[in-house]
């Protein structure tokens, strides 16, 4: 964006992890983890689509854009690099600051994803305006999907200061830092800001493992899956939901099959998106040069309506309930230490 | 480089247990093969809950609701006439309009014949479907050293004439072939004698017409101690004749079964030398293991079946998947159909 042109008061925060949400990153084993951390920026490679989600999703101006990984700092010059080669511009990236944490003899920081994540996401909406709404990109690798929704429901005040206690205590934070997170906590003002949760299936969870987080979280196998979720949002328009499946399909190898399966998914776990495919009709016929790449359009929209109608009458929507952090208190503790399941 | 999609439906209302194991089993496939893709038919709400609780890859999974299904023990053509929209006939119907390239159950067999009989076109120069099953013998044949040979028919075609056996030699050798990777497998013909002369005369007639099929390894007739044997790596006969061999084989298997256990109760020694063979009996039924081959081919159709045993787990249902998929991508249809005299 021109540095001379007035910045439009912010209206949505999108905040990104790094590893398994916009990076495709193996660190499984000890071998792994060598060879991301010795990476050049080219050799990075980004998760299909998502660089195409993040521009669409920063288009209109209004929108910021908030990194937060779990990587160290020292990955910095390397990341803000690869981000710059895929086009995107960010306003935050917080990094790990590991070699603090060992410094200061504190190992269960550096394991931890809770203490880590939690202050560093309510600080950021400290400094947001309150009216701002926002959407979280996460994955099932670790714990983005506890951690924030735990973010939403504390700035919501819908959870009490001895459940976050005890939350931060299982996740092995430690009592100064829990203080902290604590005071943090009361000085932002109450908002209900975040609309939805995106968890990448980096490992192919089942969703229903994420149905204890309610219907704001939403696991999705690919970002076209996202893309039309925040279509019917309205974060997106369809024009923007097409030029995203365009690069799913000029640059992986997505198809007519993949990409109706993937509607066909949503449709099947409730979300709300049945009237996304006129939408993406009327798009699809307008004039735009760009699209004539993902003609024939009968096609397309055959594909997504013989995904409709194979299903039959729609169930109804699960009812909301309230999350029950206590009962999810493993999801919190580090992956080491998880119970095995 | 990439193969092209193949999409196989399943019959997810089929099976012994249940829907649970066949969405396990679609669901394994898509993980394992990038270029399967999965239909599941059948209820819908069923199938969502299974889904939701297995790893699957929703990019290559579809749902196609079907509310009726049709039981192992109903009439096949009854079930079908009062229940059109059963999950069956719905998937059989998908293959039809090309929405799947082939189909997997492991429901009702005499309704899944049916099925494809009302949808899909027999290949030019086929007369009759034939139903084939494996069956494991002492010997390994192909490339992956298969300890099965392939027995047809075992019940589709009760009644067959001369040139119906010899379309029967056809299919089975082209499925062995390209499953089995047997590049030349051996055909025999089922008699009560290896004499060419022996057995009624459409055996006979059909002898004489399989010496002279250009590309078939026809090595002529065999008796019923050869199926074990492993003599023949496809063995032709009747429905009739087939499905009474095929029964009796394995009611020979479960009388052997249970000799051992009155054997095991009956006396230390035995239990002692049982004991000393248990390594050897559990090989034996690793490599002759009828899961891994996932289920029995419907032959001589267009589109291919595969029926899974009515008991078939996930990793059966993944198989036959993959079996299906791999004669769809080797055009078995257009194989059989190569290989058959032109008239």
């Amino acid at each position: 964006m021109n540095e001379l042109e007035p910045k439009l008061p912010v209206r949505r925060i999108y905040r990104w992890d790094l590893d398994k949400t916009y990076l495709q990153t193996d660190f499984d084993t000890f071998r792994q983890l060598v060879r991301t951390a010795f990476q050049k920026a080219h050799e990075k490679k980004a998760i299909p689509g998502a660089a195409a989600l993040i521009r669409e999703l920063r288009a209109s101006g209004d929108s910021r854009l908030c990194i937060v990984s779990g990587s160290p700092t020292q990955m910095r010059t390397v990341l803000t690099e690869k981000l710059k080669l895929d086009g995107v511009e960010f306003d935050e990236l917080v990094l790990k600051d590991n070699l603090r944490n060992l410094v200061r003899g504190r190992f269960k920081a550096m394991r931890g994803q809770v203490g880590y994540k939690l202050p560093v996401l309510l600080e950021s909406r400290a400094r947001a305006p309150v009216e701002a709404e926002e959407v979280l990109f996460g994955d099932d690798a670790e714990a983005d999907a506890f951690i924030y929704s735990l973010y939403a429901d504390m700035v919501a005040h819908r959870v009490s200061e001895p459940v976050v206690h005890r939350v931060l205590e299982a996740a092995e934070v430690y009592s100064d830092d829990i203080e902290r997170v604590i005071k943090q906590w009361k000085e932002i003002p109450q908002a209900d800001p975040v609309r939805r949760i995106f968890i990448n299936l980096d490992r192919l969870t089942p969703p229903a493992a994420f149905a204890h987080y309610g219907a704001r979280v939403v696991p999705i196998f690919n970002y076209f899956q996202a893309a039309l979720v925040l279509l019917g949002d309205k974060h997106l328009t369809a024009p923007q939901v097409l030029r995203v499946m365009i690069e799913l399909v000029q640059t992986s190898g997505y198809n007519l099959l993949t990409l109706s399966n993937s509607f066909q998914d949503l449709l099947r776990r409730g979300l709300p998106i049945a009237g996304v495919a006129e939408a993406l009709l009327e798009a699809l016929q307008g004039p735009a040069a760009v699209f004539q790449m993902v003609r024939p359009v009968p096609d397309i929209i055959a594909a997504f309506s013989k995904r409709v109608v194979a299903l039959g009458a729609q169930p109804p929507p699960p009812k909301h309930r309230d999350i029950d952090y206590l009962s999810l208190l493993d999801d919190a503790r580090p992956r080491t230490h998880k119970k095995r399941r | 480089m990439s193969q092209r999609p193949v999409t196989i439906a399943f019959d997810v209302m089929g099976g012994d247990h249940g829907p649970l194991e066949i969405v396990r089993g679609a669901a394994q496939l898509t993980l394992d093969t990038p270029h399967i893709h999965a239909l599941l038919v059948g209820d819908r709400a069923l199938i969502d809950q299974a889904l939701s609780q297995v790893k699957h890859h929703a990019e290559r999974v579809a749902v196609h609701h079907a509310a009726d299904f049709v039981g192992m023990h109903e009439k096949p053509n009854a079930a079908l006439e009062s229940k059109p929209d059963c999950s069956v006939m719905v998937a059989a119907r998908l293959v039809r309009e090309g929405e799947a390239d082939a189909m997997v159950s492991a429901g009702n067999t005499g309704a899944g014949v049916l099925a494809c009989a009302r949808n899909f076109s027999l290949i030019p120069g086929v007369r009759r479907a034939a139903l084939a099953t494996v069956y494991p013998t002492a010997v390994g044949r192909g490339e992956k050293n298969d300890p099965f040979s392939l027995i047809l028919d075992v019940g589709a075609t009760v009644d067959a004439s001369a040139d119906d056996l010899v379309a029967f030699a056809i299919m089975g050798s082209a499925y062995a072939r390209i499953i089995s990777k047997n590049e030349h497998p051996t055909v025999a013909l089922l008699s009560n004698g290896t004499e060419a002369q022996k057995g009624p005369a459409r055996v006979v007639e059909a002898n004489q017409k399989l010496q002279h099929i250009a590309g078939l390894r026809f090595i002529g007739n065999v008796e019923g101690v050869d199926i074990p044997k492993g003599t023949a790596d496809v063995v032709v006969c009747d429905g009739f004749v087939g499905n009474v061999c095929l029964k009796m084989l394995e009611g020979v298997s479960e009388t052997v079964i249970e000799l051992a256990r009155y054997a095991y109760k009956e006396k230390l020694l035995w239990r002692a030398g049982l004991a000393m063979l248990s390594s050897g009996i559990e090989r034996i039924k690793e490599v002759t293991d009828w899961e891994q081959y996932g289920g029995a081919p419907i032959l001589g159709f267009d589109r291919l079946f595969i029926k899974a045993h009515g008991r078939s787990k996930s990793r059966a249902i993944t198989n036959a998947g993959k079996v299906a998929a791999r004669a769809v991508s080797k055009d078995l249809a257009n194989a059989i159909q190569g290989m058959l005299p032109k008239a």
